[in-house]
């Protein structure tokens, strides 16, 4: 990147890649004092080409690169990766695969928020218990993915037309104790960080977004629903189960740091909710329809859009009858919410205290950013 | 000036060829309490072992509240001599000087930084007679006059860091100090008018009867909230701020430099706390045990210290840290008029008669 001039009365903070809050990438920060004028970010360390990478595999093939983009998150991007490829193929899948679809998007979900809970307690300088207790608690639901998928981080289990594999058997009980111990614990972090005044005083009215800027800008997931926008892919466009469910989409009106942290919050618990009734009501029935391998997919072009933890995920795959995609496109919710960033500094009041604080509330996965 | 008499006394028997070990002796024998004040009390030992101690509880302890286990491996199951190991991992570490920088400045500042809040120990009275420096009524401006100078070393030291992240660390200790030290002044002030005196002695005597605490509750409070300002403990380390500022002033600073100045946290820390102690919490008054009036005494000052050390330690894992905006907010609207208020409430019940 060609770094844009700067005012000669300002200094120019490099933040990152060489900094202990900022992730993979640089922003630059043109700063008067504690005074931030103006956010540069600076993306593309972790450019991995996974669009032209996704171009030489068959559209099964894909699954496995395509959740590399946001470890934390895996579930939620290869569903929309899988969603697109089944109307490609013209697959779809069975009521029960449809659910366990749901149950694992919903556990990835609250790992996600989970995480970003726990930086958003470290970067107000919250000692880093939060963060620590937030990882054992993740450690449960890792667990769960394990025993459900056979793996613990990147679990391929979707595939066009079902899932990889059944529920074993006393899953159910066990997602119903852990949503039983992950709801107690909530209280904890309720009352460590959303009660804790230190913490409203960083939080409460920093960093606004209105909600005429947050469309306009382009924001999603969180950071728009905090501004008090409804909009969320899984009621817009359902995918999986979420028809069948019942769940509501959650706002915050109060626009700042503290409302985004609270809709991270209120999703955990309506995941939770969510996780119990799929437990309950999951319904008995095939996983998975029959497919070949290298299937070819007629020419088209399909969209699937879907909800991650970070927003909305909208993959555009083009399909010119041989058994890879002509061309993969990805518009990833964290590079969206980074424009938002940008912005931000001219329209509110930010100083370099706040920086980590703001970013934080945004969660960017610069990896998911950079695909 | 007894001491320099005896130094002559002694100088002038070594002129009559008794040498120079028994010139020693004579020298440790004429003055053995000052000797064992700088070197076991209040002075290098107490500094050193009070820094390594607290170092290795604060990990450990902490660790407990992130459901971790801290250090392990080193010196058994409690990690004991993981403290000593690091300091000799610092020792041998290279020093890096950063381009552009006078380096004797940017040798010395972190050094300096320790040693300054070091000097305001010596006044801290353990004992009616164990007083390292007793400089009389003018104990407790000396110790504020001390402490004074201590904020300006993290200012130079970030200044000659010729870093972005320590110039931005180096101006907010600036800010921070001056916020916190002026009700801090004000409220000792209210301390001494009730007394009577400066004298840290008569101060820490006064209180025989009543800790200072309990009819100065709003000073003591404030005094509390001055004291983790000053130490840069947390919610108050936002020079160092990690999450911000890299490291703050201390970003550059490498190898034993880096151990200076943590060592300078610890001992400021140390100074601070002992002051509150003597000023509000009754200092070395307490029950005499086993009929040593030195020893309980000394005991009582320290028993007082650990329990305190360990409550500052414990708000390290409650609290988030104010930005700076709020920081000096806190400082200039509410701790500076209500170190005054309590001030002029103290000066009106002394000037009427009734404390």
């Amino acid at each position: 990147m060609t770094e844009p001039r700067i005012e000669p009365e300002l200094m120019r903070i490099s933040w990152g890649p060489q900094h202990p809050m900022s992730g993979q990438t640089r922003i630059l920060l043109d700063t008067d004092g504690e005074k931030v004028h103006k956010i540069i970010a600076d993306l593309g360390f972790t450019h991995r080409g996974i669009e032209k990478i996704l171009e030489n595999r068959s559209l099964i093939g894909g699954i496995v690169p395509i959740d590399r983009m946001a470890m934390v998150d895996t579930a939620n991007i290869s569903i929309g990766y899988v969603t697109a490829a089944e109307k490609a193929l013209g697959l779809e899948a069975p009521p029960r695969a449809q659910w366990i679809r749901s149950l694992v998007c919903e556990m990835s979900r609250i790992n996600s928020h989970l995480y970003a809970f726990g930086l958003q307690a470290e970067a107000t300088g919250y000692f880093p218990a939060v963060f620590l207790w937030t990882t054992v608690d993740r450690e449960i639901l890792l667990d769960l993915f394990e025993e459900l998928t056979g793996a613990r981080w990147s679990f391929n289990h979707f595939l066009p037309g079902g899932v990889h594999k059944d529920i074993p058997d006393g899953f159910n009980a066990k997602i119903l104790e852990a949503v039983k111990y992950l709801r107690d614990r909530f209280k904890d972090y309720w009352n460590a960080m959303i009660e804790n005044p230190m913490f409203e005083m960083r939080c409460n009215d920093v960093a606004i977004l209105e909600p005429k800027d947050a469309l306009r800008l382009g924001a999603t997931g969180p950071v728009l629903r905090g501004s008090g926008i409804p909009i969320d892919m899984r009621k817009e466009e359902p995918y999986a189960a979420y028809a069948d469910l019942d769940w509501e989409i959650i706002t915050e009106d109060a626009c700042d740091v503290m409302a985004r942290t609270k809709v991270r919050f209120h999703e955990i618990g309506q995941s939770l909710n969510m996780m119990e009734q799929i437990a309950k009501e999951i319904p008995e029935g095939e996983i998975k329809v029959r497919f070949t391998p290298f299937a070819r997919a007629p020419e088209g072009e399909h969209i699937s859009r879907v909800e991650n933890g970070r927003g909305e995920l909208s993959i555009h795959i083009w399909t010119n009858g041989t058994p890879n995609p002509y061309r993969v496109k990805i518009l990833p919710p964290s590079l969206r919410n980074m424009y938002v960033f940008e912005r931000l500094a001219e329209l509110t009041n930010i100083t370099v205290a706040d920086i980590p604080v703001v970013i934080n509330s945004i969660d960017p996965w610069y990896l998911d950013a950079d695909r | 000036m007894s001491y320099i008499n005896t130094a002559f006394e002694i100088g002038s028997k070594v002129q009559q060829n008794l040498g120079l070990l028994s010139y020693i002796i004579e020298f440790i024998q004429a003055n053995s309490k000052p000797i064992l004040q700088v070197l076991v009390l209040p002075g290098l030992a107490f500094t050193l072992v009070f820094a390594i101690i607290a170092v290795w509880f604060e990990r450990k302890f902490l660790a407990r509240a992130m459901l971790r286990v801290g250090p392990y491996y080193c010196g058994g199951r409690s990690g004991v001599l993981q403290v000593f190991a690091d300091f000799l991992k610092l020792f041998l570490k290279e020093i890096i000087i950063p381009e552009n920088v006078n380096w004797l400045l940017f040798a010395l500042s972190p050094i300096m930084v320790s040693l300054v809040p070091g000097l305001a120990l010596i006044l801290i009275p353990f004992d009616t007679n164990w007083v390292l420096w007793d400089v009389g009524s003018l104990g407790l401006p000396m110790f504020m006059a001390i402490m004074g100078i201590a904020p300006l070393m993290p200012v130079f030291a970030g200044w000659v860091s010729n870093n972005k992240y320590s110039f931005i660390g180096s101006w907010r200790v600036a800010y921070m100090y001056i916020a916190g030290e002026i009700p801090l002044v004000i409220s000792a002030a209210a301390v001494a008018i009730m007394a009577g005196s400066f004298n840290l002695v008569t101060i820490v005597e006064a209180q025989k009867n009543m800790w200072f605490a309990v009819p100065q509750f709003i000073g003591f409070i404030i005094f509390f909230i001055g004291v983790l300002i000053e130490s840069e403990r947390t919610p108050f380390d936002i020079p160092v701020a990690e999450v911000e500022l890299v490291f703050g002033w201390r970003t550059e600073f490498s190898g034993i430099l880096f151990g200076f100045t943590m060592m300078a946290e610890y001992v400021m820390f140390q100074a601070w706390t002992l002051l509150f102690i003597s000023l509000y919490l009754g200092g070395y008054n307490g029950p005499i045990i086993l009929g040593n009036v030195l020893l309980s005494h000394i005991f009582w000052l320290l028993a007082k210290f650990c329990v305190l050390v360990v409550f500052i330690i414990l708000l390290r894992c409650v609290f988030s840290r104010p930005r700076m905006d709020q920081m000096l907010k806190i400082g200039w609207s509410y701790l500076t008029p209500a170190a005054l208020l309590n001030l002029f409430v103290v000066l009106a019940l002394k000037i009427w008669g009734v404390i």
